[in-house]
């Protein structure tokens, strides 16, 4: 992996890949173009996809299980409140798993309010829908859950989320190595 | 040509290529011209029938995959049309229903009753196989092509509309299970095995 790409991106590229997953259909997020640098340059064997919105990589995704392949979605937490209606009547209905990686705005570390609503809604909404999601603690653990709710997701045959906290994806500046009085 | 004539004969060009069917009517008349395990007949996600088509025919690149949408549900998800060019899959072939209205939820008119085309929304979003038809031999003769012909293609069928007659089968796992298994991607933990 090359030596720019942070540890939690280099994880979830390892984690998907191990979870099966060759076909990755994304929406553009800023900390999601670590991933994307690391698996254009690490995982050739890796198809990404872009879709024009959330809705649509769901139903390009879904298409892709139907045809035999492990599909990830990588998304914006925003992209969420785009996405209801594809989860909760094509994938939720129909059993159609894929592994499905939010990127957290609006959680610890934000400093845009418009994004604080959705983000802040995340949990919740997909605990309505019937979506399961598990957040990584620390950057070195990415790479497990990933792979962790990928396998179940496919395993069980339901879609699975992991989401990425900001304190993880958008690291705050190191702390003075000093305090001043 | 009636909604179910375009669709009889869109199923007559079909055989045993699998189709994905935009809920509502282009479903109803589908599965009223005569049922079969290749059909994946959606019952909500409208405008995504053309997603996974794509998704479907990325998936599947020896296999023609074929969907049938409706005029209201491709203007839910123009985007697709984007995507579907630059992908550029030559086995996807989307033929839209269009007849000017949202049949299934009481004939309202679309923006296709008012100056949307759809075929030349195509064109402007990067698909170069486009051909919009009105009669049945019209249609005809574009679905040779473009089962001859490299896609992906756009055709869209200027239908005038009929009551549906019929409604394909409603459990969504079965719908899923019996496509997947008749194109050739059964899913493992229906296949059963060793422990």
């Amino acid at each position: 992996m090359p030596i720019d790409i942070p540890i939690w991106a280099a994880g979830v590229c390892a984690g998907l890949h191990a979870a099966g997953s060759r076909d990755v259909v994304y929406v553009p997020d800023n900390p999601l173009s670590h991933v994307l640098r690391g698996l254009h340059g690490e995982y050739s064997d890796v198809r990404t996809t872009v879709a024009t919105r959330e809705e649509e990589a769901f139903g390009i995704a879904a298409g892709l299980y139907l045809g035999g392949r492990r599909p990830t979605v990588m998304l914006q937490s925003s992209g969420l409140g785009n996405s209801i209606n594809a989860l909760t009547s094509l994938l939720v209905p129909y059993q159609i798993p894929m592994l499905i990686i939010i990127s957290m705005r609006g959680d610890a570390n934000e400093w845009n309010a418009a994004q604080v609503p959705m983000g802040r809604a995340v949990a919740a909404v997909c605990d309505a829908i019937e979506i399961p999601h598990t957040s990584p603690a620390t950057a070195v653990d990415v790479m497990e859950t990933v792979a962790l709710v990928g396998r179940t997701a496919f395993a069980t045959r339901r879609p699975g989320a992991c989401l990425l906290p900001r304190r993880i994806t958008v690291p705050p500046p190191a702390p003075p190595e000093q305090m001043s009085r | 040509m009636t909604r179910l004539e375009a669709t009889q004969r869109i199923a007559a060009a079909c055989g045993s290529d699998p189709v994905v069917a935009s809920l509502g009517h282009p479903a109803y008349d589908l599965f009223a011209t005569g049922d079969r395990d290749t059909y994946f007949y959606t019952w909500g996600s409208m405008g995504l029938a053309s997603s996974i088509g794509l998704g479907l025919a990325m998936a599947k690149p020896d296999r023609r995959v074929v969907v049938l949408d409706g005029d209201g549900s491709l203007l839910m998800n123009l985007g697709s049309l984007a995507t579907i060019g630059w992908v550029g899959p030559a086995n996807l072939i989307l033929i839209v229903i269009d007849n000017r209205l949202y049949g299934t939820t009481g004939g309202q008119e679309s923006a296709t009753a008012h100056g949307a085309d759809l075929e030349r929304a195509a064109r402007a979003l990067g698909v170069d196989r486009c051909i919009t038809v009105k009669t049945l031999d019209d249609l005809g003769g574009a679905l040779i092509r473009a089962w001859e012909y490299p896609g992906p293609w756009v055709i869209v069928a200027d239908v005038e509309e009929t009551a549906p007659t019929m409604r394909p089968p409603q459990d969504c796992v079965f719908i899923k299970q019996r496509f997947m298994r008749a194109i050739g991607s059964p899913e493992g933990a229906t296949q059963g095995g060793p422990a």
